[in-house]
């Protein structure tokens, strides 16, 4: 068809149907309609036969649903497909994390947040197993690069406060927990914490003299 | 008549030419489409060039409409739809390659927009491109469907380049009469040839509707036409061949140009002129060319479109413009020296605004023009008049004396303005500006047209700029009047973007129908 130049690349044209196809899954697994989920990501996946994301789909909807072997094969999957797909790391380790297995989905959320150090997921995943494993150091450095890019997030503000807390910061967590009520001053979690830290803090200076 | 009722017998009969060289496999889904149209009074005229034979496919449908011409050796496209136009009988004629299809409106509509709706002869709809994966048992996975271009009649542009698809297309049979047949010399670009005839004789009436689709297989393509286009050379001599296409006249619609091509005598500078006016004027011409009789009898013009004219051995340039001009047909006429530089739209440039504001004793300085290589093109009885009052002056003398004001062209009166704009907020959006490409698009839309295309893109432009209530606004408006597969994935983002995750599945839902085509599965 002899028509004039229309300005578009053929490489930007090809791919409507499978973004068409991967949108309506997500939109379909966010309304908790896994399987008209499945049913669009499998095609999405037949079309783009090199994206991660509807394999990532596929192990979001085997996840929910408790499928944790079919879960852990399609966030394989996608992991192999590209290996810088955050969301695939944190699918597995959501996967060992429901396993119990909190070594590897310790490993694999710190390997998701070396790819994406702004995704909640993995971050409130990876205090998550660190509270299991009573490991904090690089769960502290992963919620302050958070906090730095997300300065108002309370809930992560509050996360960190417990965790100087554990590592006995009470100074870091009393100013960190003072900002979380100055944001938020019916935050009755982060009030008895405060209380707990200036009680602590008190001690220490009646220590120290 | 309402459209409804044109799927009646009554309505005038339309021929359909579908030509057919091998890719049989598509033609049953093709002949299906015509086959099952809402209109029902139509000739479907297949035309076997050789290639794989189709008998069985067409025999299947049984269909007593269909005209059934089974040719062996194989004799190109134009030579093919040549055929079918000495036997069709239709009011309307309309076509479709083998491997396209027909939504079932399209044969109605466009009879509908001719018969009831415009006096145009011609009429086009949109298409759907539609990009697909050849699978290894030849089934077509279809990946995408996109209206690449859905662009209101313009006949600059028409001559310059096409801007309606073949399929898409239905015009008047006894156009064929003024237009000629198609031309079998050529072996690409066959369409273009046909509409760029067709609209020296009438406007196009642009449908904004899409009633069908054009197949673009991934990777390489198939298509004849686009292997030809591979060699650069031959690609450019078609390119010419169409260009300098002179339908016969009367042109109703197109005011014709004479070049007056003045040079001393016959040299290489002479020579170099006309080649490059041959290979960069794309707006229908004819050149004169005043030279001795010595120089005539040597002359060996390599190029359409030339008439010479003999003068005094010594002529003045004035006298030579004067030579000419006793014959020049076209309503404008062109002066230009040897050695003027000559590059594309060097003459288009300052003859469109002449031919927006005609009737204003006004000619236009053509951009190169200097004072040692002067050019200027006016209206013909203008520049007679000048020459007939002040016959012993120079061409710019006599200009001046009758009152007829030269000047340059503004940069608001060139053609091409809805492109330049496109270009440069196309331009835009590269170097991230997609908020100002978005304000430009709107801008086009406003002002040149093709409202529902521009708006589209305008609200793309405004999704990437992060500006989502803009995108929202404009693509709302779009999917209200005429939804394509791209304005519904635009708003289902933009719905999705605010967590309404329910109205974005009704959209995307809506877009995979369009996609899956499951209305277009015919048996």
């Amino acid at each position: 068809m002899d028509m004039i130049h229309s300005n578009i690349s053929e490489q930007e044209n090809t791919t409507q149907r499978y973004e068409v196809l991967r949108e309506l899954g997500d939109c379909y697994a966010s309304v908790g309609s896994c399987e008209q989920a499945q049913r669009c990501y499998e095609k999405a996946a037949l079309l783009g036969p090199d994206e991660a994301d509807p394999y990532v789909g596929l192990g979001v909807v085997a996840l929910e649903q408790g499928l944790l072997d079919d879960a852990e094969i399609a966030f394989r999957v996608a992991c192999r497909l590209d290996s810088a797909s955050s969301k695939a790391y944190a699918g597995l380790a959501m996967v060992a994390q429901e396993r119990s297995d909190y070594k590897q989905s310790f490993d694999m959320y710190l390997r998701c947040l070396e790819l994406d150090t702004d995704n909640l997921t993995a971050l409130l995943g990876l205090f998550q197993t660190s509270c299991k494993m009573g490991s904090f150091a690089q769960v502290i450095h992963y919620l302050e690069v958070y906090l730095d890019m997300h300065p108002g997030d309370g809930s992560v503000m509050f996360s960190l406060a417990a965790l100087y807390v554990k590592e006995g910061r009470l100074a870091e967590a009393e100013t960190l927990l003072r900002d979380v009520l100055t944001l938020n001053p019916d935050n009755v979690d982060a009030a008895d914490l405060l209380e707990e830290v200036e009680h602590g803090l008190a001690g220490q200076r009646q220590a120290g003299e | 008549m309402a459209v409804e009722n044109l799927g009646a017998k009554s309505g005038p009969l339309v021929s359909v030419l579908i030509p057919s060289y091998n890719r049989s496999e598509y033609l049953h889904t093709a002949l299906a489409s015509v086959v099952r149209q809402d209109y029902s009074n139509i000739e479907i005229i297949v035309i076997r060039d050789g290639g794989d034979p189709i008998d069985g496919v067409v025999r299947h449908f049984n269909d007593p409409r269909i005209i059934f011409i089974d040719r062996d050796d194989n004799r190109g496209k134009g030579f093919t739809l040549n055929e079918g136009l000495a036997r069709a009988a239709g009011k309307y004629i309309c076509y479709l390659d083998n491997d396209d299809l027909y939504y079932r409106h399209h044969v109605c509509t466009l009879v509908n927009a001719l018969e009831n709706e415009t006096d145009c002869l011609v009429a086009y709809t949109d298409l759907y491109r539609t990009y697909c994966r050849i699978e290894y048992d030849g089934t077509r996975e279809v990946l995408s469907k996109v209206v690449e271009v859905s662009r209101d009649f313009d006949r600059f542009v028409m001559l310059y380049f096409n801007h309606a698809l073949h399929v898409s297309l239905m015009h008047r049979r006894d156009l064929v009469e003024k237009i000629g047949p198609y031309n079998e010399q050529l072996n690409v670009l066959i369409d273009w040839d046909l509409t760029r005839k067709l609209c020296f004789f009438t406007d196009f009436y642009h449908v904004n509707e899409v009633t069908g689709e054009y197949y673009s297989p991934v990777g390489e393509s198939d298509r004849v036409s686009v292997r030809r286009r591979k060699d650069a050379n031959d690609y450019l001599r078609n390119v010419l061949r169409i260009r300098t296409t002179r339908p016969a006249k009367p042109w109703p619609k197109i005011n014709d140009v004479s070049i007056i091509c003045v040079g001393r005598k016959l040299n290489q500078q002479i020579a170099g002129t006309l080649a490059s006016i041959w290979r960069h004027t794309f707006y229908p011409y004819k050149v004169y060319l005043p030279l001795s009789q010595a120089d005539l009898a040597r002359l060996d013009v390599g190029m359409p479109n030339v008439a010479t004219v003999a003068v005094e051995a010594g002529a003045s340039p004035s006298e030579c413009v004067d030579a000419a001009l006793a014959g020049c047909e076209g309503e404008y006429t062109v002066v230009v020296p040897d050695g003027f530089e000559i590059r594309e739209f060097w003459l288009e440039d300052s003859l469109y605004g002449l031919i927006e504001s005609p009737g204003r004793r006004e000619g236009f300085e053509l951009e190169d023009s200097t004072d040692k290589l002067w050019a200027v093109v006016l209206e013909t009885d203008d520049l007679r008049d000048a020459r007939r009052r002040f016959p012993r002056a120079s061409v710019r003398e006599s200009l001046n004396a009758a009152g007829i004001k030269v000047r340059r062209v503004q940069p608001a009166e060139i053609p091409f303005q809805f492109d330049q704009l496109l270009c440069q907020s196309e331009t835009a959006g590269r170097d991230g500006n997609w908020a100002q490409a978005g304000l430009m698009l709107e801008d086009i839309a406003g002002r040149y047209g093709n409202e529902l295309w521009m708006k589209y893109r305008a609200a793309e432009a405004y999704f990437k700029a992060g500006e989502f209530d803009k995108a929202c606004e404009l693509v709302r408006q779009i999917n209200g009047k005429k939804p394509t597969v791209d304005s519904l994935l635009l708003e289902a983002r933009l719905k999705r973007r605010e967590k309404n995750f329910r109205p974005a599945i009704v959209l995307l839902e809506e877009a995979e129908r369009m996609l899956e085509g499951k209305e277009l599965v015919w048996t």
